[in-house]
């Protein structure tokens, strides 16, 4: 068993099995935690196929920012998890059952079929060879910045869609709160900052009857 | 014993059907259901990956960075929807959407 | 225009949209937060489309293809994206008397809308796998978020749940789906599909016929076609009204023309397989659409199961693998959108003490109280039972002779079976209106939505004056596609 192979069953192997211990969990944080080990353990798969920029990705994007915003709404919203699970088993047999059937198919089929793409030899995008000493991270910008700017640039809109779907959604201003407002604050000038008063011997500063709270 | 592709597929057809196992097994919790999504997503991509590996060909990881970006976005407004929700009700359990008989 | 930049002429309208909404966005964002700044807003987003349908009809000519195919320009693409524009234009402008009526009159809901049908054109206009998915998420994720825009009512922002859960499964399958085919064909052109796909020996590619089915379940989602249905009834109904309307036409539209392009565009080589699959949709969603809707009592949860009865009428359409059929699913849905509209106006009429009603009972006696509204109901129920000489009978018409000619007759048969049925409930609902005690009367119509049922009226009644011309278009539009028998 070579090198490739062993890693391959390592990684394959944990995601895997991560990938069950997240929908079966009982705690809805562990879930998280181990949907961040299945990442990355498909990233590790990842760097065995060659594309490393990709792999990085996973872990960047997915652990350092999706997996974190599961936690902070897990963690967020007080759940009674525990009653969630009811009816769990009664779903289980059943679904395991057609889960199984459905999985090995795939597997027959997509599995142990052999492969040839009908264009060999004639890729869209050809990947750099080793000779070319073009890393994987160069060759993805080159051509994701020139051939396909239109999927870059729609992605760019998807990300916006759901900035404002977000802020939308939950971001609510509560009556009552004093906000700092930056441009009142900047604006102000000695004139409307400031008063003089001139004050004649022998008299208060404040006018009569506004004393200061002794 | 070789790595082939079939190797590949296989764990992204094993995570893909562990996925909607997850959102038939947890009914009641939208956000194993979200996390199951994601699985799926994470499936889709192995596969994109192990065809743009074995065929030398880019695109297909262009098409993992999509969906990558498209999955980070749809987790941001799927989760913004169950605050949203769990504001309403007080609880995230699906079945307890039964306002509409459906 | 420069040069240059004259080749990227046919991305105008899609270009004018986006930065429209990033300008209607910052507008918003530095205006102060008032209901009239929304409804600016609104009117200035109805402004922008018009500009986008305008330079689809200037700059429109022949089939372009940019980015490697990934974005095409053809007769097909400029009609549904015009039926889009119109359906998305009009249902926008009907929501401002209504969102300011339920305090929810913000400036984001135009700039949503307009961003989602950028991406309902890119589904239109998608040559490419890749440009299929981002197209399909962009107007997706907008779609899940107006689903919930009502977000301190519970059955609003269930609606948005129930819609994210689902929409975000199917499109795992379409994905799914999309990198079979990708791994079968080695590109994610749909030309390079197409041609991939040749040859007898392929039609038994299992990676190619899973793939072709993960991506059908995607779609069929999106057109809401059973057995993919489940979502439609609760989220017309949960739904803000006016966004409903919106639901309702748009995005039906942008997803039957995606449907459309991927099965004719990408796959005529083993069009034996995906018929079967479009005839098995479209037979359950014509009858279960025709069925379930006999017991409803709320209308938008009727108009649900319609829609779902229509998206099945319309595959009739697709089944057909043929130039007439194809100009049938055009003529179909374009008549489609204005019944919609039409109905919708009613149903966002139906107030009493500022208050939306939905149950059809109170429509009763509606002729005693608002002749004028109630006629224009009963034609566009007329026209929605498909009754000559009304403008909605010919939708049908089409359809099914041209399932006739490609002698699908089965389907033919339980088409008109089920339009029967489904004359049923509509009569009903013009029983209700005509026949029973009258009850109390609704406020008067708006201007806005008065106009929009007088017109979808008029349409039903005088539009066959026209409809030579323009299934000669539609037919033009068809055309852009090969078939291959």
């Amino acid at each position: 068993m070579g090198l490739e192979a062993f890693f391959f069953y390592i990684f394959s192997i944990a995601a895997v099995a991560s990938a069950i211990l997240v929908i079966i969990a009982r705690n809805p944080v562990h879930a998280v935690l181990f949907l961040i080990l299945a990442f990355f353990n498909a990233a590790g798969l990842f760097v065995l196929l060659g594309a490393e920029f990709l792999a990085m990705l996973l872990v960047i994007v997915y652990v350092g920012a999706v997996a974190v915003l599961f936690l902070f709404v897990v963690m967020m919203l007080d759940v009674d998890f525990a009653e969630l699970r009811a009816g769990f088993i009664k779903n289980a047999g059943l679904g395991a059952i057609v889960g199984g059937i459905v999985m090995l198919e795939l597997i027959m089929v997509l599995g142990f079929q052999s492969y040839s793409s009908q264009i060999i030899g004639n890729p869209a995008a050809p990947a750099p060879l080793v000779t070319d000493n073009v890393t994987n991270t160069e060759a993805l910008g080159r051509i994701l910045y020139t051939k396909y700017i239109f999927f870059f640039q729609v992605a760019g809109l998807i990300l916006l869609v759901a900035m404002i779907g977000a802020i939308v959604l939950t971001l609510r201003h509560k009556e009552g709160v004093r906000r700092q407002s930056i441009a009142v604050q900047v604006a102000r000038t000695p004139e409307t900052a400031m008063e003089i008063i001139k004050v004649a011997p022998g008299q208060s500063v404040f006018p009569k009857n506004e004393g200061p709270a002794e | 014993m070789e790595i082939g592709i079939g190797h590949y597929l296989t764990v992204a057809a094993m995570l893909f059907t562990i996925g909607i196992f997850g959102i038939f097994l947890n009914r009641k919790n939208v956000i194993v259901i979200l996390m199951s999504v994601e699985l799926m997503l994470l499936a889709v991509n192995i596969n994109l990956v192990a065809f743009s590996s074995f065929n030398k060909d880019l695109v297909g990881q262009v098409f993992a960075m999509m969906v990558l970006t498209v999955a980070a976005a749809e987790a941001a407004v799927g989760l913004a929807i169950i605050v949203v929700y769990y504001r309403n009700r007080g609880s995230i359990a699906v079945e307890d959407i039964n306002m509409m008989k459906g | 225009m420069p040069e240059e930049l004259q080749i990227y002429a046919p991305l105008l309208p899609e270009i004018i949209l986006a930065l429209g909404a990033m300008a209607l966005l910052m507008y918003g964002v530095f205006r102060p937060e008032t209901e009239s700044e929304a409804e600016t807003v609104g009117w200035l987003a109805i402004l922008v489309m018009i500009a986008a349908a305008i330079t689809i009809v200037w700059y429109g000519n022949g089939t372009v293809r940019l980015f490697e195919g990934a974005f095409v320009d053809d007769a097909f693409a400029r009609f549904m994206k015009l039926l889009t524009l119109g359906g998305g234009a009009v249902a926008l402008m009907l929501s401002f008397d209504d969102f300011r009526n339920l305090r929810i009159m913000k400036f984001e809901y135009p700039v949503l809308v307009l961003l989602s049908t950028v991406g309902m054109m890119l589904m239109i206009s998608a040559g490419d796998l890749i440009a299929l998915y981002v197209g399909l998420e962009l107007s997706s994720l907008a779609l899940y978020v107006i689903a919930a825009y009502r977000r301190d009512s519970v059955k609003a922002s269930e609606a948005g749940l129930k819609y994210f859960v689902l929409g975000a499964l199917s499109s795992g399958m379409l994905l799914y789906g999309s990198s079979l085919i990708y791994g079968f064909a080695g590109s994610t052109n749909f030309q390079v599909i197409a041609n991939a796909a040749k040859g007898a020996e392929v039609a038994t590619n299992l990676w190619l016929i899973f793939g072709l089915v993960f991506l059908m379940v995607g779609l069929a989602f999106k057109v809401s076609a059973v057995p993919f249905h489940m979502w439609t009834p609760d989220v017309y109904e949960g739904s803000a009204t006016p966004v409903t309307t919106f639901f309702a036409t748009a995005p039906k539209v942008a997803a039957m023309a995606l449907l459309v392009r991927v099965t004719v565009g990408a796959f005529p080589a083993i069009a034996m397989q995906w018929q079967q699959i479009i005839t098995f949709i479209a037979i359950a969603s014509m009858l279960l659409g025709a069925f379930a809707a006999i017991g409803q009592t709320n209308i938008k949860r009727l108009m649900a199961y319609s829609s779902i009865a229509n998206v099945g009428f319309a595959l009739v359409g697709l089944a057909a693998n043929s130039a007439e059929g194809t100009q049938a699913v055009l003529v179909y849905m374009a008549i489609y959108v204005v019944m919609t509209l039409g109905v919708f106006a009613c149903i966002l009429s139906m107030r009493r003490a500022d208050q939306a009603v939905e149950e059809i009972e109170e429509l009763a006696g509606l002729a005693r109280n608002n002749l004028p509204m109630a006629f224009a109901l009963m034609i566009l129920m007329f026209a929605l039972a498909g009754i000559p000489p009304l403008v909605g009978f010919f939708g049908k018409y089409f359809v099914f002779m041209a399932a006739v000619k490609a002698g699908l007759y089965p389907l033919a048969v339980v088409g008109v079976l089920a339009s029967v049925v489904g004359a049923y409930y509509y009569l009903r609902i013009i029983k209700v209106m005509f026949f029973d005690d009258s009850k109390e009367k609704f406020e008067p119509v708006r201007f806005k939505a008065g106009a929009v049922i007088a017109a979808a009226a008029l349409i039903m009644i005088f539009g066959v004056i026209w409809l030579g011309p323009f299934t000669d278009y539609a037919m033009a539009a068809a055309q852009s596609f090969t078939f291959v028998k």
